[in-house]
């Protein structure tokens, strides 16, 4: 079952809306590239998991970089951990419907 | 563990070098077309035909093969680029070797400045077929992509070993077989073997991920590579030992395999999530269609119907043009929009990335130019090849014209992306 998340791990889920994919151009929540945040108050670390619509795209990093500095603008006591997992992988079932909506466009 | 294909991409100073000169070449080829349609009215073995031929093939579409190639092989293979030193010397030789050539030809000079120019370019070929293949090695991940980029690579050595053959008997003349025979073998191992081969191997991976479509038959691009390896082995034979049979049987075997790969590229199409497609891929797609054209010729060509036979002539000059000028000429432009915007994208932005308003990749070059080149371009060619197959002068002109004012505002578009200067709103 999938961990709730707490309401500042939420308010930086939405947030994440603000890192764009550059070839598709769509945010990356609504592409369904983000796994799970999770906030580790005793650490105070950002744990980011997210995965990309192929192994081979170009732009992971970039979008990787884009994640680290949302969070170190935004949470500045915090440190970004970003992990890029493949398993399980992309499918189109990760859209959500706004982000069909602009796909379709 | 699968990695980020950036982490392993080489230096951008040594692919974009590539597609400056590729452009540049490509807008010297079509001013030579322009100011000289008319060789395009006359029997394609003809000296100033062969120069543009050669600055098409190397000048352009190779070149941009070449340095695209560097940066799509840590994406396909997963993997970094065997040597660096390598790719920049066959870059530099590739430029010399073409230009001479080209020269030597246009100028019917077969001696010393055309055994120069494949000396140059019998090194650039090697170090670059090197290159693949060390790096190919490297690569644990075994694919059909790799397959189809290998053998391409075979059969490009194997082209410029003919045509430097074919060069040496032109003013040596050592070898039996008939001129015109061994250019048709040249032609077909350098556009099937090397050039589609080459394009069916690195689209099938790159354009599948531009449209977003998953869950594709790959067993389409086995069946194309096993029949157009095939069909291009049995055409060898046939030509080196004339049965009709097996030239039919060569020709058939191409076209189904090509029609396999076109068949898996239309259900990716169909499947594509990301529906609207961008000025480089609506001109790929184009160009996927352009090809369609040649293989019916391929058709026609071999019925060797009796009332056909005077238009014979134009139509193995058409279906040659439509190959590299229409087809992958085409392909290579739309391409260089998904590419190169993306290579000089990461080198002026990695560092600013989230770090304030960074514009796009798209936003490197203009739009409205690249629709109107699309346009203007297939509109031109279409026209080019009219004259072409009705052997009008007037066609010709008017068309090649119309290609230049192309060819012209795709070079603008890529300098504008080349130079372009950072941008950032905080």
């Amino acid at each position: 079952m999938c961990r709730e998340r707490t309401p500042k791990e939420q308010e930086l889920f939405l947030k994440l809306k603000g890192v764009i994919d550059p070839e598709l151009m769509v945010n990356i929540i609504d592409l369904g590239l983000v796994y799970d945040v999770k906030i580790d108050e005793e650490k105070n670390i950002i744990h980011v998991e997210m995965t990309l619509t192929s192994p081979g795209c170009p732009m992971g990093d970039m979008i990787m970089e884009d994640i680290k500095q949302l969070i170190i603008n935004n949470y500045t006591e915090y440190e970004p951990d970003i992990q890029l997992i493949w398993n399980p992988p992309w499918t189109l079932e990760n859209l959500t419907e706004d982000g069909k909506r602009f796909l379709n466009r | 563990m699968q990695q980020i294909a950036s982490k392993n991409a080489p230096p951008p100073s040594l692919v974009v070098p590539h597609f400056a000169v590729g452009a540049i070449l490509w807008l010297v080829a079509s001013t030579l077309i322009a100011l000289h349609p008319e060789i395009f009215t006359q029997h394609y073995f003809s000296p100033k035909l062969l120069a543009i031929t050669h600055l098409v093939v190397l000048g352009w579409i190779s070149m941009i093969i070449f340095g695209a190639l560097y940066q799509l092989i840590p994406v396909i293979l997963e993997t970094k680029l065997f040597s660096e030193k390598f790719a920049r010397i066959s870059f530099y030789t590739l430029i010399i070797g073409t230009l001479l050539l080209s020269y030597s030809f246009w100028n019917s000079q077969l001696k010393l400045p055309l055994h120069v120019a494949v000396t140059f370019l019998l090194i650039s070929v090697v170090l670059f077929a090197i290159n693949v293949f060390f790096t190919a090695t490297k690569a644990e991940k075994q694919s059909i992509e790799k397959k189809f980029i290998i053998t391409s690579v075979t059969w490009l050595l194997l082209t410029v070993s003919l045509g430097i053959l074919a060069a040496l008997n032109l003013s040596q003349s050592f070898l039996t077989i008939n001129h015109l025979e061994l250019l048709k073998i040249h032609a077909h191992w350098g556009i099937v073997g090397w050039f589609l081969q080459l394009i069916i191997g690195v689209g099938s991976k790159l354009l599948p991920m531009f449209m977003v479509s998953h869950h594709l038959n790959t067993k389409k691009l086995t069946l194309a590579y096993a029949l157009i390896n095939l069909g291009l082995i049995a055409g060898t034979i046939e030509i080196l030992v004339p049965t009709s049979i097996l030239l039919y049987f060569s020709a058939v075997l191409i076209l189904v395999g090509v029609f396999s790969f076109l068949s898996f590229l239309f259900e990716a199409y169909q499947k594509r999530i990301k529906k609207s497609l961008d000025k480089g891929m609506k001109q790929s797609m184009i160009a996927f269609l352009i090809l369609i054209i040649p293989m019916l010729m391929m058709i026609v060509l071999q019925l060797n119907l009796p009332n056909l036979t005077l238009f014979k002539t134009e139509l193995s000059l058409a279906y040659g043009v439509t190959l590299l000028i229409g087809f992958i000429s085409s392909l290579v432009m739309g391409q260089t929009y998904k590419t190169l915007p993306f290579i000089v994208w990461l080198k002026v932005y990695k560092n600013k990335v989230g770090k304030g308003n960074i514009p796009f990749p798209k936003d490197l070059y203009s739009e409205r130019i690249a629709s109107i080149q699309l346009w203007a371009y297939t509109i031109g060619f279409m026209g080019f090849l009219a004259g072409i197959l009705l052997n009008h002068n007037i066609t010709l002109q008017i068309s090649s014209i119309i290609m230049l004012i192309a060819v012209i505002l795709f070079a603008v578009n890529v300098l504008k992306i080349i130079f372009h200067q950072p941008k950032t709103h905080v």
